[in-house]
């Protein structure tokens, strides 16, 4: 093309960067890649060693934390399989039973999901409350208060 | 009342817009210049048009007027009033109220600086700014009405988002979309330049500052986000890749490229295509920002709601994008190059490669965000990639791209000799080399750390080897020391603020260097009086308190820190509980320090205050992002000086 | 293809990106389970705002729409409070019962968005959050469409739109009982 800039070369080298490239995003892109499964698809072909991103429902009754050993426990589940899983360290505040959650980890070889993050699930368009007044926060300021005597 | 008078405005507005921008156009293509006045004048008033109906919604919030929706959901009878106020642009319908604000300002500043010297290119500069400012009129007239009414009336609003209920919160958005919308003046150059033909330097020089100065906001925005997202959102990290904060990098990464090509178009008259490529391309992404915020079409946690606004701007992306992509095809032969690259080894061709690094990292942080819906579509599987991926591809990228920058600013036009390369790059290459083999002595072990700082090591030898050299030769002329430092930078300003601008950049590699190579954190369950060690730091916790605040309440946990040489500090991280919200938002206790950072995360606790579970970091080097910054600021202020004819 | 047109491939470059970003509306990325679908709906019996019991086993036979909702809620619970009301006014003699659950919040303020948008099906505060807890509300306003032999069969949650309302309702009532 007349006024094009550049003598093959250059384009030979722009080539070579871009291969590079894209052979680092091929590369970056298989390692990281983490797969999005409901409860029932992981129990349907659960893979150790595969990173996902597991998704459903804390079921009610399942959590469980140590608070010396930062142990948490709990299960998931999507209304048909559940899958324990287990996260060394405190949730964040929007984790809760009965609530939804997406956890990133593995599937481990003991038969339980080993998650290394917690990503609670934040609704913007619909709020449980918390009212200030009610019963529950009352009595936990109180108890609160009452420490410090 | 005022609903009904805001709407009104903003329809008004709207059509105003419309109607100058077509006259713009009219006026461009026939030469009438009575046309031109008109479109000013409307400019003009959709200005007065979009202030009034923005000052309306401030006064509907400073009135607790909840009769508007947007003000019943967005504060309450609790809500401080600095709050009220720039809750304004607080969630979604209030950000396009902003935007369409600054777009109309600028327009505004452009028609007063511009309306003289940019003769040939001012109607479409005016006919592409001002369509673009009816767009975002026309998405407040339609898909997100910001006075929109709620009926029946509540007694009381919903309340802002507690985690923008912050200095953050205040800065953020308004620096991000000084620079998002700021881009939309380039562009609009670019596309008068393209309408007219004339494609050659003009429209660089006209836009110059236009393009640092949006440049800068940017900046700033994402540097003010990661503060935010450092202080505030309880996880120690500036900078997650999340899909929200990719999308205003991606424009920042092409902004840059655009404002070091533009020097060789200036130079040597070549890359006309590849600059308005690029220009369009930034404009394009910044616009992608708000569609991928807005839309919900990838999952993110900074995202606002979704709804019909999606379709208004993937629909107006296209539009631009095709439009503009359309005239460039068009005027294609007027954009040959006028010079060539002689040599691999000079000026232009590091700034070629420096654009073809931030190219390369725009289109790798492009995949990583689009990864998750191209692998839905293609193979019906959800993929999602996290930081790891963006972190090893782009970590040799921006490696790379700081060694350019010790090169580009001191290598020879056209051909660099032998000579050349000896006198500029021999010492710092020296200094570069040395400074990794200390560090490797002082017992930096990871290689990224070594390599990064090296580097930085190098590009701050070559800009002293130049300011050095350049004030010996001042000195030999006769001048003394501090007459001849300063008046380098205030006679070459452009080129010693972009030399401190690189240096902010350094700094600020610096510290992300340090703060990944060599944070700690720790999590730990402590009965009252026990403590907890990290760093040198001992943790003891003291206890639990609960206070009420204006419109939450506070359970605030102490702890005592020592770290033996000092004497004792108190941190008290809390978790503050709002009526509206679903669960208790922590508040993190820091302090911060030049090398280091103590950061402290209440986790869980006993009701009777015997045990809380907490979470310490002590971050290393964080500060020097910040600091960085306040570099980067004064070398803009120093590059966008007016020019000073005479010799100093 | 003469190297004149050869520039359009830039344009023509730029389509399948967008096509991409279209194709994103089609995803959905809302949808948490309910693991109650298809069990049977938890009984309760609690006082109406207007003093009579309500009761879910004193609706069986019925199709029973449960919905959940709070007096600050907004924009959803406002703008599903017409729909409900309306939808409740066609459906009544056709077998249909709408019931909604109050929760966490104050008798005052509930009562007032009751008169305000003059809802005319019961409503009733669950006090303890027992009956939101039994139904797994993680949030308000949520809706549960319940069939004639008590179980539940779909939850929406957000705010209910009349198609929404209609499909399921319809959907329910064309089942044998």
């Amino acid at each position: 093309m007349k006024g094009l800039p550049l003598k093959p070369k250059f384009v030979a080298g722009i080539a070579v960067l871009a291969m590079a490239l894209a052979y680092m995003i091929y590369a970056g892109v298989t390692q990281s890649a983490v797969y999005f499964v409901t409860p029932s698809e992981l129990q349907a072909s659960p893979r150790t060693g595969k990173a996902y991103r597991l998704g459903g429902m804390v079921e009610k009754g399942s959590v469980s934390w140590k608070a010396a050993s930062l142990d948490l426990t709990f299960t998931l589940t999507d209304g048909q399989a559940k899958v324990p899983v287990r996260h060394h360290g405190t949730a964040p505040d929007l984790f809760g039973e009965g609530r939804g959650a997406v956890v990133e980890g593995r599937w481990t070889s003991e038969g339980y999901f080993q998650a290394t993050q917690i990503l609670a699930k934040h609704s913007e368009e619909y709020k449980a409350p918390h009212d200030a007044n009610s019963a529950g926060y009352k009595e936990l300021m109180k108890s609160l208060r009452g420490e410090q005597k | 009342m005022i609903p009904e008078l805001g709407h009104g405005a903003v329809i008004v507005g709207g059509l105003l817009a419309f109607y100058g921008a077509i006259a713009a156009a009219i006026a461009g293509r026939t030469g009438r210049t009575a046309l031109l006045e008109s479109a000013q004048h409307a400019a003009l008033g959709v200005f007065g048009l979009v202030t009034f109906s923005m000052l309306l919604l401030v006064y509907a919030f400073l009135t607790f007027d909840f009769s508007v929706r947007y003000v019943a959901l967005n504060t309450n009878l609790q809500t401080p009033y600095y709050y009220r106020i720039t809750a304004l642009w607080g969630a979604l319908e209030g950000s396009i109220v902003l935007w369409a604000w600054m777009l109309a300002l600028y327009t505004l500043i452009v028609i007063l600086r511009h309306r003289h010297n940019a003769r040939e290119l001012y109607s479409w500069v005016l006919t592409t700014m001002l369509g673009v400012v009816a767009f975002f009129l026309l998405v407040m007239a339609v898909p997100a009405p910001p006075f929109e009414r709620l009926s029946p009336i509540p007694a009381n609003g919903r309340g802002l988002n507690p985690l923008l209920e912050d200095s953050g919160m205040i800065t953020h958005p308004v620096a991000l979309y000084l620079g998002f919308t700021g881009f939309t003046v380039p562009f609009a150059f670019a596309i008068a330049a393209l309408a007219t033909g004339r494609v050659g330097d003009r429209w660089i020089t006209l836009t110059r500052r236009w393009t640092i100065v949006a440049w800068y906001f940017l900046s700033l925005g994402l540097l003010i986000g990661g503060w935010w997202s450092y202080h505030v959102l309880g996880w120690g990290g500036y900078w997650a890749w999340d899909p929200v904060e990719n999308a205003a990098f991606m424009p920042w990464l092409t902004g840059t490229a655009f404002l070091h090509s533009v020097m060789i178009q200036e130079r040597r008259r070549m890359l006309k295509l590849w600059n308005i490529g690029l220009v369009i391309l930034t404009f394009a992404l910044t616009l992608f920002g708000t569609f991928l915020t807005r839309s919900g079409v990838i999952a993110s946690v900074h995202a606002f709601t979704q709804g019909s606004i999606g379709i208004f701007f993937l629909s107006f992306l296209s539009l631009v994008v095709l439009a503009s992509l359309a005239l460039l095809a068009w005027r294609w032969e007027a954009l040959g190059a006028e010079g060539e690259l002689d040599s691999v080894v000079s000026r232009e061709s590091a700034f070629l490669l420096n654009n073809v690094l931030l190219v390369a990292a725009t289109f790798t942080v492009f995949f990583g965000t689009v990864f998750p819906l191209l692998s839905e579509a293609v193979r019906g599987v959800k993929v999602s990639v996290g930081m790891p991926f963006f972190n090893s591809v782009n970590i040799p990228v921006f490696l790379s791209l700081i060694f350019l920058m010790g090169v580009g600013p001191l290598i020879a036009w056209r051909r660099a000799s032998r000579d050349n390369l000896r006198r500029n790059f021999f010492w710092p290459v020296v200094a570069g080399v040395v400074s990794a083999a200390i560090f490797y002595a002082a017992g930096v072990r990871s290689t990224l750390a070594v390599l990064s700082l090296a580097l930085t090591v190098f590009v701050t030898a070559t800009v002293a080897v130049d300011y050095v050299r350049a004030t010996r030769a001042r000195l030999r002329m006769g001048e003394s020391l501090l007459p001849a430092m300063g008046g380098l930078l205030v006679r070459h300003n452009r080129r010693y603020g972009g030399f401190a601008i690189h240096l902010g950049i350094l700094v600020i590699a610096v510290g992300v260097t340090g703060s990944q190579a060599w944070s700690l954190h720790r999590e730990a369950t402590l009965k009252k009086g026990e403590a907890v060690e990290l760093a040198g730091y001992k943790f003891q916790f003291d206890g639990l308190a609960a206070r009420e605040a204006s419109n939450h309440f506070v359970v605030e946990s102490t702890f005592t820190v020592t770290n033996g040489k000092a004497h004792a500090e108190a941190m008290r991280p809390a978790k503050k509980f709002y009526p509206q919200e679903q669960s208790p938002i922590a508040h993190v206790d820091y302090r911060l320090g030049f090398m280091e950072d103590l950061y402290l995360v209440l986790g869980d606790f006993e009701r009777d205050g015997s045990q809380a579970t907490v979470k310490m970091q002590v971050n290393r080097m964080v500060s020097w992002i910040w600091i960085g910054g306040l570099v980067l600021t004064l070398g803009t202020v120093l590059a966008i000086l007016p020019d000073r004819k005479k010799l100093a | 293809m003469s190297r004149k047109s050869l520039r359009w491939l830039l344009p023509a470059a730029a389509l399948p990106i967008l096509a991409l970003l279209a194709y994103g509306f089609r995803v959905n990325h809302r949808d948490i389970p309910s693991p109650l679908v298809n069990r049977p709906a938890a009984p309760f019996v609690l006082t109406s705002y207007a003093g009579e019991p309500m009761s879910l086993e004193a609706n069986k036979g019925r199709v029973v729409v449960v919905n959940f909702w709070a007096s600050w809620c907004m924009p959803a619970c406002y703008e599903e409070a017409p729909v409900l009301e309306r939808n409740w006014r066609t459906y009544k003699d056709k077998g249909v019962v709408v019931l909604g659950v109050n929760i966490q919040d104050k008798p005052e303020a509930a009562r007032k968005f009751i008169d305000q948008f003059s809802l005319t099906f019961p409503n009733a505060l669950d006090p303890a959050g027992k009956v939101s807890i039994d139904y797994g509300v993680y949030g308000v306003p949520e809706t549960f469409f319940i069939d004639a032999r008590g179980r539940i069969r779909a939850k929406h949650a957000g705010a209910v739109t009349d198609t929404v309302f209609q499909r399921e309702v319809d959907r329910l009532l064309a089942e044998p009982r």
